[in-house]
């Protein structure tokens, strides 16, 4: 049985300007696609290619068009007359923190990001966020302290740097989130008491007899219990 | 019920939230419920200090285009106040607003917001103009009035010493204040409601010494000392102020200005909204003198009036 | 050609099946397709998983596993040429002297560098190697959980059964023991670190089921678990002031006289500058082999997906174990095109979504271990011929997402899979009310590097931990096992690294084992200019290779 997943085509093509340099590319591609199609083989701008790494941070135009646009180059198919330009890497501060050492408070973030309080809510990161999330939201609950809201608004953050090129007043917003996920999680969650008992009955050896038995009894005997175990219902 | 949107403001959600307990509570005991805005940023007061002129602006203004959307939403009919606590922020929210009474102006921040409708997160719209700040002491006077204030009250504050302590946001410059610059009459009517002596305090719209609490904590210090040493000389129990900077610099300066003047007693620094929060004998959480945010502990006074 | 009309997201003639598969969806929110029994489940394999297809494999012809039957993209790089020669590298200076060298930022790698650090070799004396930036692989991408057997009806027996027979009982029996008993203190190693899994208002860890599991013990945060465990990690080893080359591949590793692996030769990958590393233990936690496009599958994995670590281990006499047994996560994307091949998280199926086909008629249990899941899709769309064909002519099935909404009330899908919901928002599909159409797609290396219960590979001096290893998932992991096992066999591979490094002697590096494995191929009668690893894949267009010139 012959596995075929692709069909021969004829392609539409679009002319793109990598970094200002004309090439035609088929449409349909990705930036990313694109720019390999053109012949570039990436070291920096390209990681998991799946939305998820942040790695390839995309600025672009397209002709005709005064306004500058940010994407992510593995998410973003080309369009005829776009100019692209990557940003692999975002110069940034990030504090180091003993996160054992901080708490919860409400100055934590003024402390280690005293430069949140210079936001003019002008909402351009939320503008640049490839995420569609609300940044200057998040910056400004955390220059009042909620850890809370920072860390839920934040919570889908890829940290591709985009907010932090585009701000105005230099913060960076993406590390401050980073900070409030942390201690939400570590100080705020309440924390799972079952975990803490199943730790406790392994290393008192509760399982041991149990698993050694399996690991010692027949290839039958250990089918037919596979089969036989229970499933939880939905 | 009236419902009048809310703006909070970092200081009353942090360092002044016995400003914030006590006064929606007392609010709610007058019939007027703050519904806080679903969506609310920085007031603009840090974005003041620069010298651009439009991005100033754009603070304050979005979040009056927020009180434009619980509009839209349903939240509130028809309602063009929206109301606060903090001196600072009701003085940026109502500077701006009468900022972009000009035209041009309003056009020029417009075209700033205009372009948000295309992204996630972006307001949907500009600012269309007639939203009004209130600070809360202008609903007490023009909405409730001093007699209805006067009627809720339980237990009458007598022979509290109570000196009242203005600061200048909320009364300079003219255009923006609330009240006569020079001899505000609002603190002393509401205290006079409750029950209070009042005490003659000739530094009540004096200078606080404001952000100088940062880097010029001396100053400060010097400011806190005049601006506590006349009422005390006079008789005062306790400082009443309307603005957490104030509040902050007359309460927990005192420290620095008692290394300064050896002869500087301490006195409690409280919000009005308080003290009429006990005066209305609501439930004792919504004194707001429990939270560890004051400097010099009000109880022990309170406690000796029989008020606490 | 004319233009294809698209509604809302789907070209037109797609539409008529979606109405078919709306039609049956009351149905069959009442009723699930049966499990296959250990019988179904062999013959279906047999018959439909693309393991089993017989010229896609060859005998390797050299080296430890010599005779093994391999993917002829695996084989390809076992039989090829080291990047280096010996004379190419000065070795008798050491660019950097560390206790511990780990080859692979990504989950494992970090893992491993921190629990280096807190057994107790001072940071400075770790180094970490990365080929991409710090945190890029695909421990990031992982969206569906990690299991942990911790709740009160739950063990981790009943873990153990599910990944034994899950892995058709081919598992190292000992590495999976480690792998369940370990799962709880992992979980609760990252609540300190502050990952924020999803939980009850109480603290109760919110769990899930997974293909192949009988208790529900996935754990998740929201679907981006991978992601947030990875910046968690990432922060972590960044405030420890743990040294880390990124963009900086490892080409060779390096043995010394007393036949144990001393370090690794590395390459800057954009100064093209080489730097000789010298280490007490040495370990690898390189990841997989998604981006050799076995049998030409699209992938769900990163760029630096290319079994870079087995080919290292391999030339240094490490034994490798079921190579031959790739996964195919049964739901990749089959449409638009410009995501196919990305991952569809199976906890679109943990959250009750059916695969249904083009009438929109069930034909397999949604939750089969993944080898068994993939192979009903193949055969659906190849056999019974009842696949969604698309206009770049992939076939695939539809995954009913909107039954989530419905199973577990509006706004499930928004708050539990952001990650897939923005991912076709992006192409203007609406997976809260249509289905989104899958097709299996290359996800995981089951096998890989033999080590045993302290991570150590066959060779002294190397360990290894995550994807480049075999044995924990035997020929077929389940959904959840792969951040455990990264975590688990990590954190081991650390605390033992850490230990070898307080006795070890190193003594002269040498590329000796280079020489010898040179041999090797010339008496295999290996002809080939093919060099290994490959560390990139190579992915521009075929027009401008043919005329690409090598002169600057």
């Amino acid at each position: 049985m012959e596995i075929k997943q692709k069909k021969e085509k004829k392609e539409e093509i679009v002319r793109i300007y990598i970094m200002g340099r004309e090439y035609k590319v088929p449409a349909g591609l990705t930036i990313m696609k694109a720019m390999e199609y053109a012949g570039y083989r990436f070291i920096r701008g390209c990681g998991c290619r799946g939305g998820f790494c942040g790695g390839c941070a995309t600025v672009y135009r397209v002709k005709g068009d005064y306004k500058l646009r940010m994407a992510l180059a593995c998410q973003k198919t080309v369009e005829d007359g776009m100019y692209t330009s990557q940003i692999p890497f975002t110069p940034a501060e990030k504090p180091i923190y003993n996160l054992e050492e901080l708490s919860p408070s409400v100055n934590v973030f003024l402390e280690y990001y005293p430069e949140i309080a210079k936001c003019v809510s002008c909402n351009t990161c939320t503008k640049a966020c490839p995420q569609d999330l609300e940044v200057m939201d998040y910056v400004q609950a955390a220059i009042r302290g909620d850890i809370q809201e920072v860390a839920e608004l934040s919570f889908d953050c890829i940290m591709c740097g985009l907010c932090a090129m585009r701000c105005p007043t230099e913060i960076v917003p993406y590390n401050v989130a980073l900070l409030a996920r942390r201690l939400y999680g570590k100080y705020v969650m309440p924390k799972a008491k079952h975990v803490e008992e199943r730790i406790k009955e392994i290393e008192s050896g509760k399982f041991d007899e149990e698993i050694r038995r399996l690991k010692e009894t027949s290839m039958n005997n250990l089918k037919e219990m596979y089969e036989k175990r229970e499933i939880e219902p939905e | 019920m009236i419902r009048l949107p809310y703006y909070p403001g970092c200081a009353v959600q942090t360092t002044a939230r016995n400003y914030a307990i006590s006064g929606i509570a007392v609010a709610e005991k007058l019939g007027v419920e703050l519904v806080e805005l679903p969506k609310w940023n920085c007031c603009g007061v840090f974005p003041s200090l620069a010298t651009d002129d439009l991005m100033r602006h754009l603070a304050p203004i979005r979040n009056l285009i927020h009180v434009q959307e619980m509009n839209d939403s349903g939240v509130v009919q028809n309602e063009n106040r929206v109301v606060t606590f903090c001196s600072m922020c009701f003085h940026t929210l109502k500077e701006a607003s009468l900022f972009v009474k000009d035209e041009e102006k309003l056009g020029k921040i417009n075209t700033f917001f205009e372009r948000e409708k295309e992204f996630v997160g972006g307001v949907k719209q500009g600012y269309k103009g007639g939203i009004k700040a209130l600070d809360f002491l202008e609903v007490l006077r023009d909405i409730i009035g001093y007699e209805k204030i006067a009627k809720e009250v339980k237990k009458p504050l007598k022979g509290l010493k109570v000196a009242p302590y203005y600061g200048c946001l909320v009364i300079r410059p003219r255009e923006i204040g609330i009240d006569d610059p020079e001899n505000p009459t609002i603190l002393e009517n509401i205290l006079e409601a409750l029950g209070a002596e009042i005490i003659n305090n000739p530094n009540r719209t004096q200078c606080c010494g404001s952000y100088h609490t940062i880097d010029r904590k001396d100053i400060v210090a010097k400011l806190t000392y005049d601006n506590l040493i006349y009422p005390i000389r006079n008789g005062a129990e306790v400082v009443v102020t309307c603005c957490p900077l104030c509040t902050f610099n007359l309460d927990f300066r005192q420290k620095e200005a008692r290394e300064l003047h050896r002869d500087l007693k301490e006195i409690p620094v409280m919000y009005y909204t308080q003290l009429m929060a006990i005066a209305f004998e609501l439930d004792k959480q919504f004194y707001g003198v429990d939270l560890e945010l004051h400097h010099v502990d009000p109880r022990p006074l309170l406690k000796a009036k029989n008020l606490y | 050609m004319s233009k294809i009309k698209i509604v809302r997201g789907y070209p037109e003639y797609m539409r008529e099946s979606i109405e078919a598969v709306e039609k049956t969806r009351d149905g069959r929110l009442k009723e699930t397709f049966p499990h296959m029994s250990l019988e179904e489940r062999d013959e279906i394999l047999h018959k439909f998983h693309p393991d089993y297809k017989k010229e896609a494999k060859r005998p390797v012809k050299v080296g430890p596993n010599k005779g093994d039957l391999m993917p002829h993209e695996v084989a390809d790089l076992l039989e090829a040429h080291p990047l280096i020669k010996p004379e190419d590298v000065d070795l008798s200076k050491a660019d950097f002297d560390v206790d511990v060298l780990i080859i692979g930022g990504g989950g494992a790698g970090m893992t491993a560098a921190l629990w280096a650090n807190y057994s107790g070799v001072d940071a400075e004396n770790i180094l970490v190697v990365q080929k991409l930036r710090l945190g890029d692989s695909n421990s990031i991408m992982s969206q569906g959980g990690i299991q942990a057997a911790d709740k009160s009806n739950d063990s981790p027996v009943l873990h153990y059964l599910d990944v034994i027979g899950g892995g058709h009982f081919t598992n190292d029996p000992k590495l999976a023991r480690r792998l369940v008993l370990d799962a709880p203190l992992i979980i609760k190693w990252h609540e300190e670190l502050g990952v924020m899994y999803d939980r009850e208002t109480d603290g109760t860890m919110i769990t899930i089921h997974g293909g192949g599991t009988c208790r529900k013990r996935m754990h998740s945060a929201r679907d981006y678990t991978g992601l947030e465990i990875v910046r968690n990690l990432k922060d972590e080893v960044l405030n420890k002031n743990i040294p880390i080359l990124e963009f900086t591949s490892a080409v060779e590793l390096l043995t010394d006289e007393h036949k144990q692996v001393a370090g690794a030769v590395l390459y800057n990958m954009e100064t093209q500058e080489y730097y000789v590393v010298k280490a007490k233990s040495t370990i690898l936690t390189t990841g997989g082999f998604g981006r050799l496009h076995i049998q030409e599958f699209p992938t769900t994995n990163h760029y630096g997906a290319t079994a870079d670590g087995i080919v290292l281990a391999y030339r240094v006499g490490a034994k490798l174990r079921d190579l031959d047994a790739v996964q195919y996560h049964p739901t990749g994307a089959a449409y638009p095109e410009q995501i196919v091949g990305l991952l569809v998280t199976e906890k679109v199926r943990g959250l009750g979504a059916q695969p249904v086909n083009k009438n929109g008629e069930q034909f397999v249990y949604p939750r089969e271990p993944r080898d068994v899941e993939a192979s009903a899709i193949i055969r659906e769309c190849y056999e019974r011929n009842n696949g969604v064909e698309t206009p770049t002519g992939m076939k695939g099935v539809w995954l009913d997402s909107p039954m989530i909404d419905i199973l577990h009330g509006e706004g499930t899908i928004v708050k539990k899979l952001p990650a897939m919901l923005r991912q076709y928002k992006r192409f203007d599909i609406d997976m809260t009310q249509d289905p989104i159409l899958v097709f299996p797609t290359l996800h995981f290396q089951n096998g890989g590097v033999i080590i045993n219960e302290n991570a150590e590979t066959t060779v002294q001096g190397l360990l290894a931990a995550g994807e480049v290893t075999g044995g924990t998932h035997g020929k077929n992991r389940l959904m959840g096992n792969s951040i455990l096992d990264y975590s688990v066999f990590g954190r081991i591979a650390g605390v033992t690294a850490a230990k070898r490094a307080k006795n070890a002697k190193i003594g002269k590096l040498t590329l000796n084992h280079v020489t010898k494995y040179e041999k090797m191929l010339k008496e295999a009668d290996v002809t080939t200019d093919r060099k290994a690893p490959i560390l990139l894949p190579e992915y521009r267009g075929e027009k401008v290779l043919s005329r690409a010139l090598d002169i600057f």
